[in-house]
């Protein structure tokens, strides 16, 4: 199959990039774009791995087509925050000691950065909402809600 | 000078600290192997089994050749060195002429994009003659079940030695004539007839938890590459490089000098990536096309035919007396292996005879083979199996003759000095200690009102359990340098999956008297890092930490001794302070760690360079426990459990990272949650796995879950590192009993096979005779 140009904004940058017409876009940033940041987990939106934003929405990479993203602004966890400048999420979650294994990491930060970009002080109960598309199997969970509340600016609250 | 750091107050043990890797992983720049991709790169797949058991009658690759952009199909008539009766699953690198479970590769295709060769995957074509499989193990146990292994094969206890749990227990292979039990053991001691004569209360269960997967989120992933001399480089997602080295070099019959084995970031483990899987068939492919072939299982693969913890099935019997003495207990653990063999199948009889002091038993293990795919270790092997089996007894026992469940374990439970089942003693432990501690949190002391606050449709309950992990020990080794700027650098081989290398900076710090952001560590390759042992069996810290520990201590005393000559003083006298030695009381005589670390790698100088270097090998264990308490409410109507708190209280000897300590204990306990309510792979009669995806494998989500509260208690090991012990392991033993006995506490039915999925509990509570069902 011919190769397409696929042309939308990557981390606030226009770019361009040709891409097989089948590739998700999770390949197209990983493969073609270098930016592996995005992880695959499972490959069929289970885990959550490869969220990014769309247009500023979280969404598995894996299940959209590259050129799905034909026009439209994508941003992946190297557009979140710089290693020099974090956003307050990447910050909170490494002075809470929130990574271990770390492959969810980037998948849950999208989805957290997306949850308060449209909710900016969010309950307990909506930010475990907002990340139970994201598995992860080495926290348990605990430092990473108290990571995004930190970062949201809201008083940790007791569930039960 | 009040400001002035000693040794005893420098930044290190025992402070919470994060990782200093942290930047890298939240910005998505730290490296797993799917991320490399050198030039030239091919991509692998694997053409698998759909059958559990079948003849292979022929394969043809022609067609799949032929594509444009195959570089390579192999079949395992291309591989010279691959043999019958393969001792572990590393070694069947492809199937000869039978499979023995769903997913064992039968051709491996390389190919220029991973599209092509998933094309060709569909071009290869294999005919079978499908044979009757044995899925379920108590079956297969029988004669007359159709053949696993080929015949002659050798049961594997490597896993078991790796993981170094329990000595002086003998493991006889194949002593049976059933054809598919690959080990046996047995434990026993005292008259148990007598014991169960002599009984009151005699209660017989059997508990059965199925194959659950370790859930580690990076799939398994290799790159590998040959060099035009012949070696072999493998970027490897592994708990231990080490080991990686000797299985592919065993497969491959290479010396192990000619493979350099590079551990990536490595996306979780749980013991599902300790021993080789897919390295020899990627190093194959590798030689044969002479370019670097990445290859990465897809999720489907790792569920399918992974490496998954065993199901283990426990027929338990105890008596007691009336007083509650304890009298006899009698189990037989079945522990399904899978295709091949390789179950640490002494734990669970060690734990059940040894962990509370029965008079009188006798306990069996078998290793069972099936035609599944072969298992592996998972965090603590077999352990919260057993221990759901035990607790949950010693729960009813105590309901049963009406005395308080926290101190009916408490005054049957081990303490140091008792004989374990396999006649050694207990060593020092704080069992007592965390369970002592978890009964005074307000959820148990207020378990009463909690179960008076529900309804008939909330029914609440409580339910705590104890359980632990004997400890891992394997030989190790670390060196530390002195810096000509007078920073130290410390070199293991030790994978840091969970944040064990900020734990090993910070021991490095206190033995040698600098603060913690002057030390760096870094994890070497098989070329350049002392041998270092497994990131498993709870030991990176209680072992690698000693090793690190003494190798900062001979390079602290190499400064010293180096400061002695240059100040003319005496080395008793001497200390290190603020990044210098000085003598002790005398703090304006002194000479930098800089100015020595200089005089190390000045030309002509006569001063050696500062090399701390410790290789240990170990002896001595230290048990480590935790007790867990759950606060749950259940809808009868549905079976649904909601988890409203959920306590870890664990005995981690001494917390050199708080931080990394917490986060152990809530990742092992959520792990075992999922255990306890909604993991299972679950198998139709063809051996055929029912459920591929992350979507129907169901893990606990955030939404799942209330935050895990956690209390660290410290009871110093004696040979730890500033008393530490093994921290991975223990938190993921209680949690399924647990919750077992809070859903009984909550409903009254008591039930013995996991997940406690809704359904199972809600149909338990609708078979309760009406008297006791809860009144809707």
């Amino acid at each position: 199959m011919a190769k397409q140009v696929l042309s939308f904004t990557l981390n606030d940058s226009e770019t361009d990039v040709l891409v097989q017409p089948y590739v998700t876009l999770l390949d197209a940033l990983r493969e073609d774009l270098e930016l592996t940041g995005p992880k695959e987990g499972c490959g069929t939106g289970d885990c959550g791995a490869c969220t990014v934003h769309l247009d500023g929405k979280p969404v598995a990479s894996c299940l959209v087509l590259a050129l799905q993203a034909r026009g439209r602004s994508v941003r992946t966890i190297e557009g979140l925050g710089r290693f020099d400048a974090l956003h307050p999420l990447q910050d909170a979650f490494v002075r809470l000691g929130v990574p271990q294994c770390g492959f969810c990491i980037p998948g849950v930060l999208m989805a957290a950065a997306a949850l308060l970009a449209e909710n900016p002080h969010p309950s307990e109960e909506e930010i475990r909402y907002g990340i139970a598309g994201n598995l992860c199997r080495c926290t348990g969970y605990t430092k990473m809600l108290a990571a995004i509340t930190e970062a949201a600016g809201v008083a940790p609250a007791r569930r039960a | 000078m009040a400001t002035m750091k000693t040794t005893r107050d420098v930044k290190g043990v025992g402070l919470a600290i994060p990782r200093p890797d942290g930047p890298e992983k939240v910005t998505g720049q730290v490296q797993y192997v799917a991320d490399l991709k050198p030039r030239g790169l091919l991509h692998a797949k694997l053409f698998r089994s759909p059958h559990a058991h079948a003849r292979v009658v022929s394969i043809d690759t022609t067609r799949a050749r032929a594509l444009p952009g195959v570089r390579a199909v192999l079949t395992a008539a291309d591989i010279p060195e691959l043999k019958r009766k393969a001792p572990t699953r590393a070694h069947a690198v492809l199937a000869i002429d039978r499979v023995v479970f769903v997913g064992q590769p039968i051709a491996a295709v390389a190919a220029d994009e991973l599209a092509i060769a998933e094309e060709a995957l569909d071009l290869i074509e294999v005919r079978y003659e499908v044979l009757r499989a044995a899925v379920d193990p108590l079956e297969s146990m029988k004669p007359g079940a159709p053949p696993v292994a080929d015949a002659g094969t050798e049961a594997d206890t490597s896993e078991a030695l790796a993981h170094g749990s329990v000595a002086g227990v003998a493991t006889e292979a194949k002593p049976s004539k059933a054809v598919n039990i690959s080990q046996q053991a047995k434990l026993q001691r005292g008259d148990v007839a007598k014991g169960f004569a002599e009984s009151d209360v005699v209660i017989e269960k059997t508990y059965r938890v199925p194959m659950v997967h370790q859930g580690y989120l990076e799939p398994h992933a290799v790159l590998a590459q040959w060099d035009t001399n012949g070696l072999l480089t493998l970027w490897v997602s592994t708990q231990g490089s080490f080991n990686t080295r000797s299985e592919v070099a065993d497969v491959l019959e290479l010396p192990e000098n000619r493979i350099k084995v590079i551990p990536m970031e490595c996306g979780g483990g749980f013991g599902g990536k300790i021993r080789a899987l897919c390295e020899p068939i990627t190093a194959i492919l590798a030689r044969a096309t002479g370019r670097p072939v990445r290859y990465v299982m897809t999720r489907r693969e790792e569920l399918e035919a992974g490496n998954p913890a065993p199901q283990v099935i426990i027929r338990l019997k105890t008596g007691v007396k009336r007083d509650g003495t304890l009298m006899a207990l009698e189990a037989e653990s079945v522990i399904e292996s899978g295709a091949f063999s390789g179950a640490v199948l002494t734990v669970s009889g060690v734990f059940l005879a040894s962990l509370y002091l029965w008079p009188a038993f006798e306990v069996r293990g078998f290793e069972v083979l099936t035609h599944k795919p072969s298992i592996a270790a998972y965090r603590a092997p077999v352990a919260p199996h057993t221990i759901f089996a035990l607790d949950s007894h010693m729960e009813q026992i105590a309901r049963v003759l009406g005395v308080d469940p926290v101190e009916f374990r408490l005054r049957h439970l081990q303490r140091e000095g008792s004989p374990m089942a396999n006649n050694q003693p207990w060593l020092n432990n704080g069992g007592v200690e965390v369970l002592t501690r978890i009964a005074e949190h307000p959820f148990w002391k207020q378990r009463a009102e909690w179960k008076a606050s529900g309804d008939a449709r909330r029914l609440r309950g409580t339910g705590l359990a104890l359980g632990g992990w004997l400890g891992g020990l394997q030989p190790t080794g670390a060196t530390v340098r002195l810096n000509p700027d007078g920073s130290l650098s410390v070199l293991t081989g030790q994978v840091d999956i969970a944040g064990t290398n900020i734990a090993l900076a910070q021991i490095a710090a206190s033995a040698y008297g600098i603060d913690v952001d002057k030390v760096r560590i870094t994890t070497g390759d098989t070329d350049v890092a002392p041998v270092t042992g497994l990131s498993a069996g709870s030991k990176t810290v209680y072992t690698v930490g000693v090793a690190v520990m003494e190798a900062a201590k001979d390079a602290r005393n190499q400064t010293l001794e180096i400061a002695a000559k240059e100040m003319e003083a005496s080395i008793h006298d001497l200390e290190i302070e603020n990044e210098r030695v000085v003598v002790r009381g005398l703090p304006d005589r002194g000479v930098t760690l800089a100015q020595i670390g200089k005089k190390g790698n000045l030309y002509m100088s006569k001063v050696p360079p500062v090399l701390g270097v410790s290789h240990p090998a170990f002896s001595q264990q230290a048990p480590a426990f935790a007790a867990e308490l759950a606060r749950i409410e259940v809808d009868p109507e549905t079976g649904d459990v909601t988890l409203h708190g959920f306590v870890v209280v664990q005995d981690v000897g001494k917390a050199i990272n708080p931080l990394g300590v917490e986060g152990q204990m809530q990742g092992g306990a959520v792990q075992s949650l999922g255990m306890a309510l909604t993991e299972a792979l679950t198998y139709d009669d063809a051996g055929r796995l029912t459920n591929p995806s992350l979507l129907d494998y169901r893990k606990l989500t955030a939404a799942d879950l209330p935050n895990i509260e956690t209390i660290i208690v410290e009871k110093p090991s004696p040979a730890g590192p500033f008393g530490a012990r093994g921290v991975g392991e223990p938190p993921i033993v209680p949690a399924p009993a647990a919750i077992a006995n809070a859903v009984h506490d909550a409903t009254g039915v008591r039930l013995t096979e996991l997940p406690l999925t809704p359904e199972r509990i809600a149909l338990a509570i609708a078979a309760q005779p009406a008297a006791r069902r809860p009144a809707s």
